[in-house]
């Protein structure tokens, strides 16, 4: 037997096939322009949604102050008593009541104080004094006072400062990491729906196009089958990690969360949960994706799965709001809806450690019956092309 | 040597193959013939593994064909199959890549292959762009890219012009001289006839006839002698003994002779009616054994 010598060909490994696999996949996907638009499309919105905190925090939370003929103690009282609001104050000096009247009438500020020291000190404003008129009011009595009582030769000691003990610390902190664990879940969702749907139009790519008799001349199912999922597992999991650090980075730099520390613990376990989640709907759409043979179906088979994450989704939102409630208990345990809602949980607070482990445990055996169960049904279906092969059909079918 | 040995393969009630089997040496282009439903497809996908026989193995130099020696087979299945939005350079160069090549040898041998093809010019083209003789093409050259050892295609010929049909028996001829076994199924008889080296004639699930084309004619029953005498009253045949006349028509005569019947006493009968212009065994073509051997079957299983 002369067979032909092969140096270039050396026989693979069933990891190798799998590489190959998620590297087509991944180098295919990556110059999608669906994909790449549906990328930019995140980060945008990611993006906005900072810009947009960002604007509404400095619009409404800095006061300006025009004053004119102040002095230093003048501005240290504004900015005392601003403190005291737990407002922010920008204080102004004008030259003359003529520059300043202008700068209240064209908004450059909210209000102007004349002669803050004498007699009669006035406040301009547009309309209506509201918090500069408290602020003012506060700042000139304080001044006023305190100037009457050195006259009057009185000394004063510094009253003695109240400590503050907080019963619950983290009530703030663990809203706006509910906040944060929930805008995690919107990305979360987004990707779940988005690479899902990519799994299960590869599935069907590969079977209306038949080139899938030709891949398993070359390698088993389960192979084609772990490569796809592996390949745009990874591509979403980028995904993921590139809109996580955008979203920390601008939150830092924009200052708008309080404790870093929370927000990156709660995106970190966000990302986590993603992982389960794809691992668990990638399985299922790509079972169901491989009952059909042509992309106008896939609709039909998809859908049941779908309608689980659109539920989770919900489940999660209300959760966000009532993190201890029992829907939300008792969703965070179930394989399907936890990836979605255990994370707003643990956000907000209200999950123990061994809530967590639980659920992921649970979650693990739900991801290893499904890769079995949807392997086969995969493995069954792969090769009946033409109209839609039944599940049972398919997890009975032998080659 | 490729050896397909006692295939049997059942779907459900429908028995598909019952006993198939035949071998093709290396170097040897093989082709395998039968009607539609015979079980050529059954046959081959289940030597590609993409079918389990219920009995019956495949072997390639002695030993069962299993993953790695699968992935030395060049395979053409007969619903043609690419990625439409994959460029053809890549896509050939990915399908050099699962059978085992490097990724700078597969690209190389992909490049090399569209080329000798006539795909160069359409090698970043996707392969949903081109049409489908080149398509098709494209299909040849991914099953050729990995230099394989042994090459099994259903169909091949199917949709080609006839210059794609010479360039592809080109190609195939080649891999026959490179020592490479080649089996294929076709409906174009002429084609398989002017190729092969070795036919196997599917029907109902039985290989009915197998062997060289000069060797399934010598073994055909009722080989046809046809004689011309001009002159000759009508019914000079039917007078020799052991003659059966098939058709006589102004003294051309196309006569089945009995066994044992000798051809030279049908000539004496000629020559003493006058002239014969004509005294030759009919060869019969292949499509006309396929026809035959097609029907024996019919009638036998009937």
């Amino acid at each position: 037997m002369t067979a032909p010598a092969h140096s270039d060909v050396t026989p693979h490994s069933p990891a190798q096939l799998v590489r190959l696999v998620a590297g087509r996949e991944v180098s295919t996907r990556i110059r999608d322009k669906g994909f790449l638009i549906g990328s930019a499309v995140l980060i945008v919105l990611i993006v906005g949604l900072l810009v947009f905190q960002v604007a509404i925090n400095s619009g409404s939370e800095t006061t300006r102050i025009a004053v004119v003929g102040g002095s230093e103690a003048v501005t240290g009282a504004l900015e005392t008593q601003a403190e005291a609001l737990d407002v922010d104050v920008q204080v102004t000096e004008y030259d003359d009541e003529g520059a300043a009247r202008t700068a209240v009438e064209d908004g450059d500020v909210d209000g102007a104080l004349l002669d803050p020291a004498g007699a009669r000190p006035e406040l301009l404003v547009e309309n209506d004094g509201g918090q500069v008129e408290t602020l003012v009011q506060g700042a000139v009595q304080g001044l006023s006072i305190s100037q009457q009582l050195a006259d009057a030769g009185v000394q004063l000691t510094s009253p003695p400062e109240v400590e503050v003990v907080a019963l619950d610390a983290d009530a703030d902190a663990d809203v706006e990491a509910a906040v944060v664990a929930l805008v995690g879940v919107v990305v979360l969702y987004s990707l779940l729906i988005l690479f899902g749907q990519f799994v299960a139009q590869g599935v069907v790519e590969e079977k209306s196009s038949r080139v899938v008799e030709l891949l398993l001349a070359t390698m088993r199912p389960w192979q084609l089958l772990a490569g796809k999922i592996l390949g745009l597992g990874l591509l979403g999991l980028g995904q993921m990690v590139v809109i996580a650090v955008v979203g920390v980075a601008g939150a830092l730099a924009f200052d708008v969360v309080e404790l870093p520390g929370r927000l990156i613990g709660t995106v970190v376990t966000v990302v986590a949960w993603f992982v389960l989640g794809y691992a668990f709907y990638a399985s299922v759409f790509a079972a169901a994706a491989s009952l059909v043979s042509r992309q106008e179906d896939l609709g039909s088979v998809i859908t049941p799965a779908s309608i689980v994450l659109v539920v989770g989704f919900v489940v999660s939102v209300q959760a966000a709001q009532d993190p201890t409630g029992s829907l939300a208990t008792v969703t965070s345990f179930v394989p399907g809806l936890s990836p979605l809602v255990m994370p707003v949980r643990q956000a907000a607070g209200g999950a123990a450690w061994w809530e967590v482990a639980v659920a992921v445990v649970l979650m693990l055996v739900a991801i290893a019956a499904i890769v079995r169960i949807g392997g086969r049904v995969y493995a069954g279906a792969l090769l009946r092309t033409g109209g839609k092969v039944k599940f049972r059909e398919a997890l009975s079918a032998e080659r | 040597m490729l050896e397909f040995d006692g295939l049997y393969k059942a779907y459900g009630s429908n028995q598909v193959l019952e006993g198939v089997g035949f071998g093709v040496a290396a170097g040897q282009m093989f082709g395998f013939c039968g009607s539609n439903g015979a079980g050529k497809t059954t046959t081959m996908r289940i030597a590609m593994g993409l079918a389990r026989a219920d009995a019956g193995e495949v072997r390639w130099a002695g030993r069962p064909v299993d993953e790695a020696v699968r992935r030395r087979i060049g395979y053409m299945p007969e619903e043609r199959g690419l990625y439409p939005k994959m460029k053809v350079g890549e896509q050939l160069t990915y399908f050099a890549r699962l059978h085992g090549m490097d990724a700078a040898p597969a690209a190389r041998a992909a490049g090399a292959w569209a080329e000798r093809l006539g795909l160069g010019e359409r090698r970043d083209d996707r392969v949903e762009k081109l049409s489908l003789g080149n398509q098709q093409r494209v299909q040849l050259a991914a099953a050729l890219v990995s230099e394989p050892d042994v090459l099994i295609l259903d169909e091949p010929f199917s949709g080609l012009d006839p210059v794609g049909v010479d360039s592809l028996a080109d190609a195939l001829l080649e891999q026959c001289r490179r020592g490479v076994p080649v089996v294929f199924s076709s409906h174009q008889l002429d084609l398989v006839e002017r190729l092969c080296d070795a036919v196997g004639i599917l029907a109902r699930g039985r290989i009915v006839a197998s062997g060289s084309v000069a060797e399934l004619r010598t073994s055909a029953a009722g080989r046809q002698l046809r004689v011309v005498a001009p002159d000759a009253a009508p019914g000079w045949a039917a007078a020799v003994p052991g003659v059966r006349v098939v058709s006589e028509q102004r003294g051309d005569a196309v006569l089945e002779l009995a066994p044992g019947t000798d051809d030279q006493q049908v000539l004496a009968a000629a020559l003493a009616t006058g002239r014969v212009t004509h005294f030759a065994w009919r060869e019969p073509t292949l499509v006309e054994l396929f026809r035959d051997a097609v029907t024996d079957t019919r009638e036998v299983a009937a």
